[in-house]
């Protein structure tokens, strides 16, 4: 298995002094091609700041993060952003989409980004919604979806670029708990069939089941791993 | 996809974006008014200084006006003429002796300035012979009497048609007052208080005999094809007409303060614009940071997914440019049909003077292309100028920042 993303010594900390908070302390974490990680802490262990670093959203304070062996800190603004467009998928919490733009719209325009074709974006875009569920609701803008299709156009978005790595930041903490296990079994199909790697933050008990492999984070330090197969 | 995101978020708060329009719309309307009025208000004066009676341009010895000396006069009239008639510049030109003198009546006395004039020849010059009121214009042919005054004068002397008037004027010959018995034989109205109440014309030679100038006259007073090559101060055409004796001279001129105040009038439809476009543009502004910053969380989203800084900004200038283009078409329809129904119903300043010059005519606005043209791309390049600091806000937003209450 080839190294998607390694993180060495990878610190965040805000403020000084007295009112010094290390978000994020040493973490060194080393994430598979087609796996399927969730991290996992309370609030405030340091989830979204491990995922916005890996992501290239955030730099850290010290430490490194490592594309395919490629250190991102020595990245440009540019760089960064052209980065994050062609090697990482991201899904947010809520409010992934923008509003003005149809489902099929909101796949399409990452991919306008990255300057691929018309009909390679068309194709693209009809299979992955028909992929997570959505055939037919192609035109609807994101007020006409409920808060699952949301999300799960959200993770349309993430797969049309093809990227290396989706990360997931608690993304189905805004949806009711039947609704968010039917958003991962579908990561984890997506996963299983195309091989696309999933680091997802949550804590919620039921849903960090259908990880195969656990990060536990606790004041911004790993506490401990867990694999199940 | 710019355009069509850029569309389509102004459609999203459809309110908003009018009202922002309407800002910018309503400058631009305001705008084209004032400039239709403004311009159609300094022509009015131009033509109220120069085709009402002073003429486009004046021929003058050289030491007239400065000194306004009656013994300042000029020859070789006749040939002036003539060479004027053959100008393909000149409309047509009227020869003048004017002098101070004192009329006198059965009940009063008035200081005036008499004017010798050639009646067909200053018809053709000047509106006298299309103002009189009551009874005729002069007739060069007629009785050697005639003495045609302006209302006002007609009134304080307590004339009226018929009535015999002494008119006196200093004789450059023998130094001597020269007094001369005339009869009112017409009244005018040229609606300027200069005029109306301080002018007595007679006949050219009457005068120049009065004054003991012979052949030689004051002033000369002519219209050109074209009235605008009048502002021209080095129209070839003056520097021909002039000598080392006589000096030919346009209106701006003849007339420094009305052209000083002209170039007032102008810097006042700057100034109109400027305050103008400072509210508007305040307004795109505002308008558009309100827009932006509901929309922090989504531009955040927008960077995190790998959109550039500057496909941000430029989402935020096509939001602009869109507004402003849109904003700028309603705005010429709105300014051209306010103009238009402005100058339909007229703008009566009922005569009043500004500047020595009489605003006697109903003032209609103008639309010229300028109007059309030059705002509008204005406003626009205002408008866009405008969007810069909204734009590079919203291109400098954080994503981590941004999307903080979720990743
Ligand atoms: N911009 C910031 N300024 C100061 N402190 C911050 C900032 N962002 C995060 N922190 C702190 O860093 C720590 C980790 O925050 P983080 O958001 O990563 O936690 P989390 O595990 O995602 O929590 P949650 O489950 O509530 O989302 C917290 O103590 C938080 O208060
Ligand atoms: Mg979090």
């Amino acid at each position: 298995m080839s190294t998607v993303i390694e993180t060495v010594g990878l610190s965040r900390h805000y403020g000084s002094g007295d009112t010094l908070v290390k978000a994020l302390d040493a973490v060194d974490l080393r994430i598979e091609a087609g796996e399927f990680t969730a991290i996992v802490g309370p609030s405030g262990s340091g989830k979204s700041t491990l995922l916005q670093l890996i992501g290239g959203l955030d730099h850290p304070s010290e430490g490194e993060v490592h594309l395919a062996g490629q250190p991102i800190s020595s990245y440009s603004g540019r760089q960064l952003s052209d980065f994050r467009r062609d090697h990482i998928g991201f899904i947010f919490q809520a409010y992934n989409l923008i509003p003005v733009l149809s489902a099929a719209e909101n796949c399409e325009y990452i991919m306008l980004l990255q300057g691929i074709k018309a009909d390679e974006r068309q194709r693209r875009v009809a299979t992955m919604l028909q992929q997570v569920g959505l055939a037919g609701r192609e035109d609807r803008r994101p007020s006409q979806l409920s808060g699952g299709q949301q999300q799960r156009v959200a993770v349309a978005r993430a797969m049309v670029s093809q990227p290396d790595i989706i990360l997931a930041d608690e993304p189905t903490a805004n949806l009711d708990s039947q609704t968010g296990m039917d958003l991962l079994d579908m990561m984890v199909e997506l996963n299983q069939r195309d091989g696309m790697t999933f680091v997802f933050s949550t804590h919620d008990p039921k849903i960090m089941e259908r990880a195969r492999r656990l990060v536990y984070l606790r004041d911004g330090v790993v506490e401990r791993e867990e694999r199940r197969d | 996809m710019t355009w069509h995101l850029a569309l389509r978020n102004l459609a999203r708060n459809r309110r908003r974006t009018f009202l922002t329009a309407m800002i910018i719309s309503l400058s631009l309307a305001a705008l084209v008014l004032t400039d239709g009025v403004i311009s159609a208000m300094a022509d009015t004066m131009v033509r109220s200084a120069t085709r009402l009676y002073g003429g486009d341009a004046q021929i003058h010895q050289r030491d007239y006006l400065a000194a306004r000396d009656e013994s300042f006069t000029f020859g070789e009239v006749a040939a002036l003429l003539d060479q004027l008639d053959q100008s393909e510049w000149v409309e047509a030109a009227t020869p003048r002796a004017l002098a101070f003198g004192m009329v006198s009546s059965s009940a009063s006395n008035r200081a005036v300035q008499v004017m010798g004039i050639d009646p067909s020849r200053e018809a053709r010059v000047s509106k006298l012979a299309n103002v009189v009121v009551e009874g005729d214009y002069l007739d060069a042919g007629g009785s050697e009497t005639q003495l045609l005054i302006g209302w006002r004068l007609a009134q304080l002397l307590e004339a009226e048609l018929g009535d015999r008037i002494v008119l006196s004027v200093h004789n450059q010959i023998d130094e001597t007052a020269e007094q001369q018995l005339f009869r009112v034989s017409g009244i005018f109205r040229f609606n300027a208080r200069e005029l109306d109440e301080n002018a007595a014309f007679i006949l050219l030679p009457r005068a120049q005999q009065m004054l003991g100038i012979g052949q030689q006259i004051h002033e000369l007073a002519l219209n050109l094809r074209q009235a605008s090559l009048a502002g021209q101060a080095d129209l070839p055409l003056f520097a021909q007409l002039s000598n080392a004796d006589r000096i030919a001279e346009g209106w701006p001129q003849l007339m420094p303060q009305l052209d000083g105040m002209l170039q007032m009038t102008r810097y006042s439809t700057v100034i109109v614009g400027v305050i103008l476009f400072v509210l508007a543009a305040l307004g795109v502004i505002n308008g558009l940071f309100m827009s932006i910053y509901e929309r922090v969380w989504e531009f955040g989203v927008l960077l995190a997914i790998g959109t550039r800084r500057r496909v941000l900004f430029g989402l935020i200038l096509a939001e602009g440019l869109l507004l402003g283009v849109g904003a700028i078409v309603i705005g010429l329809v709105v300014g051209v049909l306010v103009t238009v129904l402005v100058a339909q119903i007229g703008i009566d300043y009922g005569g009043m003077e500004v500047a020595g010059v009489a605003l006697n005519e109903v003032i209609r606005p103008q639309l010229n292309l300028s109007q059309l043209i030059i705002l509008p791309i204005w406003v626009l390049a205002l408008t866009l100028l405008a969007c810069l600091y909204p734009a590079a806000h919203a291109a400098r937003i954080v994503p981590a920042r941004a999307l903080h209450k979720s990743l």
